[in-house]
């Protein structure tokens, strides 16, 4: 058999015994239903029309939360429930209001279509109310400005819920490309979660061929580097398969349930982040696979993990603050350094912040840095594999090595 | 024909090879012997590429193994490993795919293996559900599956019953006798005494004793004699050359005497002596010839 038949064997195995293996299941059934509970829930609870009570005191005020219901309501969805629906409860007397309204009973007090009060303001959701009621003062004051020229109280509405000045922007992004942040930010927490769950699966499953001494027969007819190219070829399948399945089952909901629109994405932004997903990955699952080699306990796994994890975590930390910054200090060393690239470039990508000099001396970095590193972890894995004991040092590792 | 040729191999100030030297031909089968940390399983790894010498070669008729020849070389490890969560019919397919068999031939030889060693039944049981025994039985199934040309068995009788034991001299025998080179380590002597025709002691990385078992014997210095006569002994013994030790039980003597010593005179005057009950004269066992060797 060829060498890449037998790796291809190897990932076979993975496939088949992991991926019908009751872990393998649960954490794919477990990970969809928590996807769509993460969708759905904070939708149900959000759903149905936000309740307001107001005072009223003297006249004019009927309008004003007449037009401040319409302009809060302007943007919802033809069918849906309002956001807002706002009572007026009638006082002839400021005293008995203002009672209402420190015992909560009310949410705000009109006076004359003139003056609000409300029992604080600053904190969160509370002065919400203020703002819808000044927003209808306002378009209330408006309409008695134009209320010469007729009855505009539509179009004036219309008007202050569009956008009419006309936006561009020097990056050359067009206006609406704010979804380009999120899709960073989600591939990035893509990512981070595959390079930390299924590294860490790598480095388990090697340690666990030690530890079973399966690893001795196997290494006397084929070679250390196929057995470790067939497992992070296997997982991997199996990881991005559970990913890719995660995704699909979050878009689905996102679309059936109608929450929000999903932003067209262009093919480069696609291929972007696929790239860099498996570049990172491939980066992270070598070194895993390589710690994994290194101890013949389970125990003694976590410990070897750490320096990698903190790896991934550093990237992560350095991918955010290119998020706020894309141009800063940090995203342009991130970019240069093998190890945060996976991270950082797909977000300045997907920013539209990056020289396009830059991106290509990344993916040589990355790419020069993943064949670097399949060529030392692979001694490293094949001289770890068949010491036991303890945990084997690096150096003993690679000079044990055959060659 | 496997040839090992001057090996040697140090673990920091640990010296494991020392100038290891030996070979076994096709359809003989070699018991590979020595005390605990002679070297045994450190020169077995050698033949795999497990280890790598610090000098000295292995050779498979002649030429320098390397994957593809070891394709064809069954090994069992002191140290027994197999995925203790993976059915036992696809771990044994698997293990041939590996080896470059085809997933038929592989299938058809798992399932002649396991109806062999009577665990057809157990095909689809994951491996850590089967009793030691049959976990052993599987073990050496994984080593023969790919009917390999050299069968290299570290320990095989370690920890298996007398039945067990059977079973695995008898697939030895037979596989030698199909004109497989067969190595196998143990500690149990007499069982290699029967099995073996060739056997070699390893002690503190070189080998001291290499032969087959009748030539050993032959041209071991000692023998073994031991007497019971009706009657006083005693003068009888002393006119004897050439003991070496005397151990009385009662009437009956053990000794131990130089090879060359003339036992024939010995037995004509016993004969005077009085009914002889009891006169045996024998080679020295394999034991003998191992604690000789190691000493």
């Amino acid at each position: 058999m060829s060498d890449l038949g037998i790796v291809w064997q190897i990932a076979r195995r993975e496939l088949r015994e992991r991926g019908r293996s009751k872990a393998y299941l649960i954490t794919s059934v477990v990970t969809a239903i928590l996807v769509v509970g993460l969708i759905l829930v904070p939708r149900l609870l959000d759903g149905g029309t936000d309740q307001y009570e107001v005072g009223s005191i003297g006249s004019s005020n009927e309008a004003i939360i007449e037009a401040a219901e319409l302009l809060v309501n302007a943007n919802d969805e033809p069918d849906a429930e309002p956001s807002i629906a706002i009572a007026t409860v009638g006082f002839s007397d400021r005293g008995q209001a203002e009672a209402a309204l420190e015992e909560r009973e009310l949410d705000a007090i009109l006076i004359d279509g003139s003056e609000v009060i409300v029992e604080s303001v600053g904190g969160f959701g509370e002065s919400q109310i203020l703002s819808y009621l000044q927003r209808g003062a306002a378009s209330v004051e408006l309409e008695a400005i134009v209320a010469a020229e007729g009855d505009v109280a539509a179009d004036v509405i219309e008007v202050m819920t569009s956008d009419p000045l006309e936006t561009s922007t020097l990056s050359g992004q067009e206006a609406g490309d704010e979804s380009r942040g999120a899709i960073a930010y989600a591939g990035l927490l893509l990512l981070y979660g595959a390079v930390l769950l299924y590294g860490t699966w790598i480095l388990s499953g090697v340690t666990e061929e030690k530890t079973n001494r399966v690893v001795e027969v196997l290494l006397s007819s084929i070679k250390p580097w196929q057995l470790l190219a067939g497992k992070i070829l296997g997982i991997g399948i199996l990881g991005i398969g559970q990913f890719a399945g995660t995704i699909l089952i979050a878009v689905t909901t996102i679309q059936l349930a109608g929450i929000f629109e999903l932003p067209s994405l262009n093919t480069f932004a696609v291929v972007n982040l696929i790239v860099w997903f498996i570049l990172g990955f491939l980066l992270f699952a070598v070194m895993f696979g390589a710690g994994g080699s290194l101890v013949s306990r389970m125990e003694d796994a976590q410990n070897v993990a750490l320096p990698m994890s903190m790896t991934a975590v550093a990237g992560f930390f350095v991918a955010l603050a290119t998020l706020s910054d894309p141009d800063g200090v940090a995203a342009v060393v991130g970019t240069f350094v093998p190890l945060t690239a996976p991270f950082v470039v797909p977000v300045r990508a997907a920013l539209d912040a990056i020289p396009w000099w830059q991106y290509a001396a990344a993916l040589i970095l990355t790419v020069g840095t993943i064949i670097g590193l399949v060529f030392v972890a692979g001694r490293i894995y094949a001289g770890g594999l068949l010491r036991y004991g303890g945990r084997v040092k690096v150096r003993e590792a690679w000079r044990s090595a055959a060659e | 024909m496997l040839s090992i040729q001057d090996m040697h191999k140090s673990f920091g100030d640990v010296v494991a090879l020392d100038g290891c030297t030996f070979g076994v031909e096709r359809g003989s089968m070699l018991g590979f012997l020595g005390p605990n940390g002679a070297g045994k399983t450190t020169a077995m790894r050698s033949i795999f590429g497990l280890m790598r010498p610090d000098s000295g070669e292995v050779t498979w008729d002649g030429q320098p193994i390397g994957l593809d020849q070891r394709r064809h070389f069954g090994y069992m490890p002191e140290q027994r490993g197999l995925y203790p969560k993976m059915k036992v019919h696809d771990q044994l397919t698997y293990l041939g795919r590996l080896r470059g068999m085809s997933t038929k031939a592989a299938v058809a030889a798992a399932d002649h293996w396991l109806e062999r060693f009577g665990l057809s039944d157990r095909a689809t049981d994951p491996l850590e559900a089967l009793s030691h025994g049959n976990q052993q039985r599987v073990q050496l199934a994984a080593a023969l599956i790919h009917d390999p040309e050299l069968l290299v068995l570290d320990e095989p009788f370690s920890g298996l019953d007398p039945i067990a034991s059977e079973t695995m001299s008898d697939i030895l025998r037979e596989q030698a006798a199909s004109g497989k080179a067969v190595v196998f380590s143990s500690h149990q002597l007499d069982l290699v005494e029967d099995l073996c025709e060739e056997v070699a002691i390893i002690n503190k990385g070189v080998i001291v004793v290499e032969g087959t078992v009748r030539d050993l014997k032959d041209a071991a210095p000692i023998r073994h004699l031991e007497l019971e006569v009706d009657g006083d002994a005693t003068a009888l013994l002393e006119s004897l050359d050439g003991i070496r030790s005397i151990e009385s039980d009662g009437a009956r003597h053990h000794l131990v005497i130089e090879a060359g010593t003339d036992v024939r005179g010995l037995l004509v005057r016993a004969q005077d002596a009085g009914r002889i009950r009891h006169f045996s004269y024998t080679a020295p066992s394999l034991s003998d010839l191992f604690r000789e060797a190691v000493r």
